[in-house]
């Protein structure tokens, strides 16, 4: 992917990540937490443009959970109130068991995709996301096995060595899909430059996806319309439209991204262009 | 065992949940759903190892008892 990409007119598939595991309604009360209310939310980010939901699982109080039945909940939502959206559910899971982090791709049907946390990041001030290499074998084994998409996301620049890593001791599917993430702490630090070494540093053959946290969400976004990329908005990412100024729902961020691609004269891929690009 | 600075709430003077939602009485505000499974030590996480807050405040309850019991402090 680069620049040469964005001139073709190469379609950019936006991902809309709905709810997160981390913050809730506390941060922002437009956030989805029940699957009611994500299923809505999918159903208005497909109307906005997005191709492609990236969904966690929550109890009822907004807290975490890795529970093969309220995926299934939400799936059916989605699918109840979406058209076509690809459901992409995660794998991550900052504290939670190994075993629990496969739970997750045992719906039924699977997800036509799923994140692969490719190494450790911290959370908070005691706490890591240790995301082994053993664990991430053996999401990547049984995604395989349930014929689902692996989105490799790359939290900073020794992820990139990671990905590499994984694609010796593996076979992936073509193509190699990475989320690139710039934010605070433990990810990339979000510079220009930073986006250019990360999306250089990817398998020749990779397509990217572009994430920026909190206010880099719409810069980094830009960037990667711009650099033949993909992107991600959504309020797991990012609670805020502007500064100080909390965003009033998922497709309010989605819908902005697509305006921006139609100004930069990149078509948006509808779900189906979607799955044609990622080979699903 | 969950944190002891932990309670449920369903609303603060400016706010309205559905759900009681986890609450710290140290930081005094609605906590992250990815720290209250901290505060509720559950799955391999566990507050007096992993919560900032809890750390701060337990240390400064030490240092707080040490100083009563140190007659030096007390006559300074």
């Amino acid at each position: 992917m680069s620049y040469d990409a964005y001139l073709a007119g190469e379609p950019l598939i936006v991902t809309a990540a709905l709810t997160g595991g981390v913050h809730g309604k506390e941060a922002n009360p437009n956030l989805p937490e029940t699957p009611e209310e994500i299923g809505r939310a999918a159903a208005a980010v497909e109307k906005a443009g997005a191709s492609v939901v990236h969904l966690h699982a929550r109890r009822p109080n907004g807290e975490r959970s890795f529970a093969t039945e309220r995926f299934q909940e939400i799936d059916d939502a989605v699918r109840r109130h979406a058209d076509d959206v690809i459901i992409q559910h995660s794998t991550g899971g900052t504290g939670a068991p190994d075993d629990r982090r496969h739970l997750p791709l045992r719906t039924d049907p699977p997800p036509e995709m799923a994140s692969l946390d490719m190494g450790p990041l911290n959370r908070y001030d005691h706490l890591t996301s240790e995301n082994t290499r053993g664990l991430v074998d053996a999401l990547h084994e049984e995604m395989v096995d349930r014929g689902i998409k692996p989105e490799l996301e790359v939290f900073n620049d020794g992820h990139a060595n990671e990905v590499r890593g994984l694609l010796e001791r593996r076979e992936l599917a073509d193509p190699v899909y990475a989320t690139l993430i710039f934010g605070p702490g433990t990810l990339t630090p979000p510079t220009p430059r930073n986006f250019l070494t990360a999306v250089s540093n990817l398998p020749d053959d990779a397509l990217f996806n572009t994430l920026g946290f909190g206010r880099h969400q719409l810069p980094f976004a830009t960037m990667g319309t711009l650099f033949g990329g993909h992107v991600r908005v959504g309020l797991e990412d990012n609670v805020y439209y502007r500064r100080g100024e909390l965003a009033e729902s998922n497709g309010q961020l989605v819908e902005r991204v697509v305006r921006i691609a139609d100004e930069l004269g990149r078509p948006v891929a509808t779900p189906a262009e979607a799955r044609s690009i990622l080979g699903l | 065992m969950t944190c002891p600075h932990l309670e449920y709430r369903d609303r603060t003077d400016d706010r309205r949940f559905d759900e009681p939602r986890a609450y710290c009485t140290v930081a005094d505000r609605f906590v992250q759903p990815m720290r209250a499974d901290v505060c509720n030590d559950r799955y391999e996480l566990a507050h007096d190892r992993h919560c900032e807050i809890y750390l701060e405040r337990a240390r400064d309850d030490t240092n707080g008892r040490d100083e009563a019991n140190d007659p030096e402090a007390a006559n300074g």
